[in-house]
């Protein structure tokens, strides 16, 4: 099997050597963003999931008012995780199951610009969710989530989740046990961001100073730059045939 | 499928001879800890299998990378067998620093970022195993395969930092026993020496271990070639 | 100093958790090569006719 080859590009900087970069990036994400809108199955089955984990956790951990504020950081994401890895899952199936992959892979554009596009569809699935949930939250437990740096953290967190989430969705789907495989590969590699995300959130809560909260944004912002570059790299791998 | 070369054998003969006298050295050169005792002495096994560990893990990474730039198939088998080796040798490395920590210090497990960083590149092994069982075609496997292996490898260290930095912001949270447990014991001159000849026994064991194992590889890699002309 | 009896215990606790998870292993790399020799041997021969 000959990998196919691509003309070697200017990783540095994408979008400047190749003007068709950034513009196929925005392709596949409007692809994706359209056919959500359009029958929003995804959205829907993140959303009602998210909220019925929330209505779990009612039961499953005291949130009586003194404790609400130290724990929900830590059910928020616990539920962003899970509610994260439904849209990973479904976003890629449906590009296998449509066979769009393939015919997305011999269009003439950067496989990168694939993975990015992709990686923002999933990206904005999941900030939907969170926007969505974060006033259920507030009204049911009473507290007041509209604070811009638990939505820098939400923003920063979910970036990081996906990046890496797309790339192993990517190998995941393809494997026979393709559901349960997705959040056995990504959850031991996604703890530096949760423990990142947690914390910051809590910090930014319980307006705890910004000293002690921006070893956290800087976590978060390092992984991100990482493991960005990293899946960039990787995809070209994981679809080359 | 070749004969196992002399140089293997002898190897495998040298692995058993320096690991008897490794035991011997243990229990009869290194003096006694002041405060442990006897107990102490599981000491050199944890430090040598978490060696061991990281040998492998750094191999199997190593491998990863080999096999993504070159495409052959061979480093697809000397990442599993250094994945695999890793695996076991971090497990006994939990489950004795865990059987010496409950004397020592009074509790079985900390979340300290050594021990929470191994549980966790555990599960990461198990992951990757899983994730190879689930691909049939050896090409796609070995890939994906690479592909883990280096993003789970990268976000190791990321984790232990994290985790780290968890520990120095918030001592208290993670529980007394813990930080206790930051306290290891002053190394005697004569047990530093044992360390170091514990150490270099396993990093020969873990030589033949390897060599072993890729050896295996090969035959089930064989094997599988065989069975797909067949298929054909 | 941590009393003998327990140090003791845990120490023999210790190396038998070692010595038994290494033993296993070894073992099951010895187990898997005879069973993938004997699996090519029918291979060959199934083959060959």
């Amino acid at each position: 099997m000959t990998p196919a080859r691509k003309p070697p590009t200017d990783r540095r900087s994408p979008g400047s050597s190749r003007p068709g970069f950034g513009r196929a990036i925005l392709a596949v994400l409007w692809k994706d963003l359209a056919a959500e809108m359009r029958s929003r199955e995804l959205l829907s089955a993140m959303l009602v999931f998210a909220l019925l984990v929330i209505l779990i956790f009612n039961f499953a951990i005291e949130l009586a008012p003194f404790l609400r504020l130290t724990v929900t950081p830590g059910v928020l994401w616990v539920t962003l995780t899970f509610a994260g890895t439904l849209g990973l899952n479904r976003s890629m199936a449906v590009e296998k199951d449509r066979g769009c992959l393939d015919g997305l892979l011999l269009a003439p554009v950067d496989r990168a610009a694939i993975f990015f596009g992709k990686m923002l569809a999933n990206l904005v699935f999941m900030l939907l969710v969170a926007v969505i949930l974060l006033p259920f939250y507030s009204l049911l437990y009473n507290l007041n989530l509209f604070n811009p740096g638990l939505l820098l953290v939400i923003l920063l967190g979910s970036l990081g989740y996906v990046a890496v989430g797309t790339l192993l969705a990517s190998m995941a789907v393809q494997a026979r046990t393709r559901d349960m495989l997705l959040p056995i590969l990504l959850f031991p590699v996604i703890v530096p961001v949760l423990l990142a995300a947690v914390r910051a959130s809590g910090g930014f809560l319980q307006t705890a100073p910004f000293e002690q909260i921006r070893p956290w944004l800087n976590l978060l912002i390092g992984y991100d730059a990482i493991f960005l570059a990293v899946a960039y790299m990787l995809f070209d791998a994981i679809v080359e045939e | 499928m070749e004969p196992r070369p002399k140089l293997l054998s002898l190897l495998t003969a040298l692995s058993l001879f320096l690991f008897l006298a490794a035991l011997t050295v243990i229990f009869v050169y290194a003096p006694l800890e002041a405060r442990m005792n006897y107990v102490q002495k599981v000491f050199y096994i944890h430090i040598s299998t978490a060696w061991v560990g990281m040998l492998g893990f750094l191999a199997a990474a190593a491998a990863g990378i080999a096999f993504l730039v070159t495409k052959n198939l061979q480093w697809d088998i000397v990442e599993l067998a250094a994945v695999e080796i890793s695996l076991v040798f971090f497990l006994v490395a939990i489950i004795t620093g865990s059987i010496w920590a409950k004397p020592s210090w009074g509790t079985w497990w900390t979340w300290d970022a050594r021990l929470t960083t191994a549980a966790i590149l555990e599960l990461i092994y198990l992951a990757y195993l899983l994730l190879r069982q689930g691909i049939e075609d050896p090409e796609r496997r070995a890939r994906f395969g690479a592909v883990y292996t280096l993003v789970g490898g990268l976000s190791v260290p990321v984790t232990f930092l994290s985790i780290r930095l968890w520990q120095t912001i918030h001592p208290a949270i993670i529980g007394t026993a813990s930080a206790q447990a930051q306290g290891g014991f002053a190394m005697a001159p004569a047990m530093l020496h044992t360390m170091f000849f514990a150490l270099g026994t396993f990093s020969v064991i873990f030589i033949t271990l390897l060599w072993h194992r890729i050896r295996l590889g090969r035959l089930a890699h064989h094997l599988e070639q065989r069975r797909l002309q067949d298929a054909e | 100093m941590i009393p003998f009896e327990i140090s003791i215990k845990y120490l023999i606790a210790g190396y038998a958790a070692a010595f038994l998870i290494l033993g296993l292993y070894v073992a099951s790399l010895l187990i898997r090569w005879h069973s993938l020799k004997r699996d090519l041997e029918t291979l060959e021969k199934l083959q060959s006719k």
